[in-house]
């Protein structure tokens, strides 16, 4: 029982700590992605399309991280070459992808919103002989697929990599001090879209771990708002990737809970509320202890 | 976040109306490459919404909540706050509305009606109340704390007409149907136009007084265009915040009101097909001005009502409309001037 919770609860993690660690680079290169959720969608259902034509499920990644990629590359351009408001862009970009979206569907496949092919190259579970039956621990190492794997990893590269590396030093100059950046002859813009992409490609990777990793189908609905759910957490981890991965975590406990709690008279949409209202928590708290601080200061 | 947008200026036929343009060209691709004449359903389209007096009064009975949701929007714009979370308010408010109208069932109309609108007014007011405070006392940024609320509101609504306000008997997430005495009457019957539109035009009249007639209304676009001249020159910029931000939620949750009073009947999960969400289009496209509103709530409520129709007689899902709503809102806020002007000096 606790350790079907903990294996849920990590596989719930995996969709919005990509998202959020993506999310969390543009963020630090200077651009709030509100549009997270629909390259996310758009990943379910290119992953799912790839995996079932090509079958083989790293092509499906592949292309599902290149349609977030491509998505991300547009909407950072209209941010940063066309000068529009990522808040405004970014809802446009989740209202005008979804439309595409069901228009595909409704076009393609003549199906509105949920989307079966045959033969979905599933993402493969890694079973660590030896630790699979250990309690616990088992359910917290074993039976993940190589997505899950690549999230967790990811999260220390990505540390490493803003603190340690040329570019990231640069990453964090294109959002912290663009005029900085600019007259060190970088192009904060460039660095901007760059980040974009690779907010897009992460989150496209969650969508299709969505399709083709979890359920194996398509629907519409397949997001459930978990491109916020990322928001939330990078939000929550104040750009640092280790603390943004536990806000993920515990979003991904809420997840597996409340699946558990369905039909045990226990609110699920209740339940549903709490990162979100989370969120508003700590942004309250936060901003108290900086007042704090300043009138200590002052 | 830099959450400062800058409040829509009215210059300019051609800066309002290129967004659109836009945007049809850009839907116009995606319906061309789907197989279908952009032009033949774009005719449709309009005819569909224009074509004859009961297809008028079904567009203007779907810019009713728009025109609401929109100037929610425009009423914080002007204070510089950026409100996306009109769309729970939608939520709450209606909500609220459909419980007066289902609870209070031996009232005459005349008081049932007025005391349905007025908790929709209120209740979406205090759901923008920790949004509003946050932002003017702690500078706290509203759009995250807005945008979570929505998130919030639908859950909450969704878990109360599941269990405590679940009609009895019935197995879909839905309220009891509000009494006919809470229901608003109709201007032309069969059309589902009803009063709520004469109220959102009074509203925007009110509007348009406000904004360029009282100190109220021009303290308020000073404070939007620039807070630290508007302190300055002795303006009480938070707290001009917090009213701007209750207003707004007040809006919105009329906007509620009227929708579950108006249309539906009741409150149900799922209630608002994204008003608040379209409000942002409007408001950005009708550059907060009163008559753009009103001229871009038309333009989405007659994509609204005749795109539905359009899927009954022909194959283009109805989808393209948020399509275009989307692409609308992208193409509103993008500026073009690099195409004519070298590259400016960004970042």
């Amino acid at each position: 029982m606790i350790d079907n919770i903990i294996h849920a609860a990590i596989v719930m993690t995996t969709p919005v700590l990509l998202a959020a660690l993506g999310g969390l680079v543009n963020r630090v290169g200077g651009l709030v992605n509100i549009g997270l959720d629909s390259m996310m969608l758009a990943g379910a259902l290119i992953g799912l399309m790839l995996a079932s034509q090509t079958g083989s499920w790293p092509s499906a990644l592949a292309g599902a991280a290149l349609v977030g990629g491509l998505l991300g590359l547009l909407m950072s351009l209209c941010v940063t070459r066309l000068q529009a408001d990522e808040i405004i862009v970014g809802l446009g970009f989740n209202i005008a992808v979804a439309g595409l979206v069901r228009f595909f569907l409704k076009s393609a496949y003549g199906s509105s919103g949920t989307l079966s092919l045959p033969d979905v190259a599933r993402l493969p579970k890694i079973d660590i002989p030896g630790i699979a039956d250990v309690p616990l621990l088992g359910a917290i190492v074993s039976g993940h697929d190589p997505l899950t794997w690549a999230a967790w990893i990811l999260v220390p590269v990505t540390a490493w990599f803003l603190k340690e590396t040329r570019a990231g030093l640069r990453l964090r100059a294109a959002g912290a001090a663009p005029q900085a950046a600019r007259a060190l002859g970088l192009s904060p813009l460039n660095i901007r879209d760059a980040s974009t992409v690779f907010a897009g490609a992460m989150s496209g990777l969650a969508g299709a771990f969505l399709s083709i990793g979890v359920v194996g189908i398509f629907n519409e609905g397949i997001t459930a708002g978990r491109g916020f759910i990322a928001l939330a957490a990078f939000y929550f981890g104040r750009n640092r990737p280790w603390l943004t991965a536990a806000c993920a975590l515990l979003f991904g406990f809420f997840d597996a809970f409340q699946i558990r709690l369905q039909g045990r008279g226990v609110p699920a949409e209740l339940v549903q509320t709490l990162p979100y209202a989370m969120v508003i928590v700590v942004l309250t708290a936060m901003a108290l202890s900086a007042r704090r601080r300043k009138l200590r200061g002052a | 976040m830099s959450a400062v947008v800058a409040p829509p200026s009215t210059s300019g036929w051609a800066t309002a109306v290129l967004p659109f343009v836009l945007a049809l060209v850009a839907a116009g691709i995606v319906l061309a490459v789907a197989g279908h004449n952009p032009f033949d359903v774009y005719r449709l389209l309009a005819v569909e919404s224009f074509g004859g007096t009961k297809r008028i009064a079904a567009t203007l009975s779907a810019a009713t909540p728009l025109i609401l949701t929109g100037l929610a929007t425009a009423v914080a714009f002007r204070a510089g706050a950026f409100n996306v979370g009109v769309e729970g308010c939608v939520y709450i408010g209606g909500l609220a509305a459909a419980y007066v109208g289902f609870t209070f069932v031996d009232l005459p109309a005349p008081v049932l009606i007025p005391l349905a609108l007025a908790a929709g007014f209120v209740a979406g007011s205090l759901w923008m109340l920790v949004p509003g405070v946050l932002k003017a006392r702690l500078d706290v940024d509203e759009v995250v704390t807005t945008l979570m609320l929505n998130f919030i509101a639908i859950s909450f609504t969704a878990y109360l007409v599941n269990g405590p306000l679940l009609a009895p008997g019935s197995a879909n997430s839905a309220t009891p149907m509000v009494v006919d005495a809470a229901r608003l009457p109709r201007l032309m019957p069969p059309s589902t136009l009803n009063i709520g539109f004469l109220i959102a035009m009074a509203l925007l009249a009110l509007y348009w007084l406000w904004s360029n007639r009282t100190a109220l209304g021009f303290e308020t676009r000073i404070a939007g265009m620039n807070a630290r001249f508007a302190s300055a020159s002795g303006i009480n910029v938070p707290s001009l915040v917090i009213k701007m931000m209750l207003l707004s939620g007040a809006i919105g949750g009329l906007a509620g009101a009227i929708h579950a009073l108006g249309s539906v009947g009741r409150f149900v999960a799922g209630f608002s097909p994204g008003y608040g969400f379209t409000g942002i289009a409007v408001a950005l496209l009708g550059r907060g001005t009163p008559v753009g509103i009103f001229l871009a709530a038309i333009l989405f409520g007659a994509l609204a009502t005749s795109g539905a129709t359009i899927q009954l007689f022909s194959d283009v899902p109805i989808e393209i409309v948020n399509i275009l709503q989307g692409m609308v809102m992208i193409f509103a806020v993008a500026r073009f001037g690099w195409i004519f002007a070298r590259r400016r000096t960004a970042a």
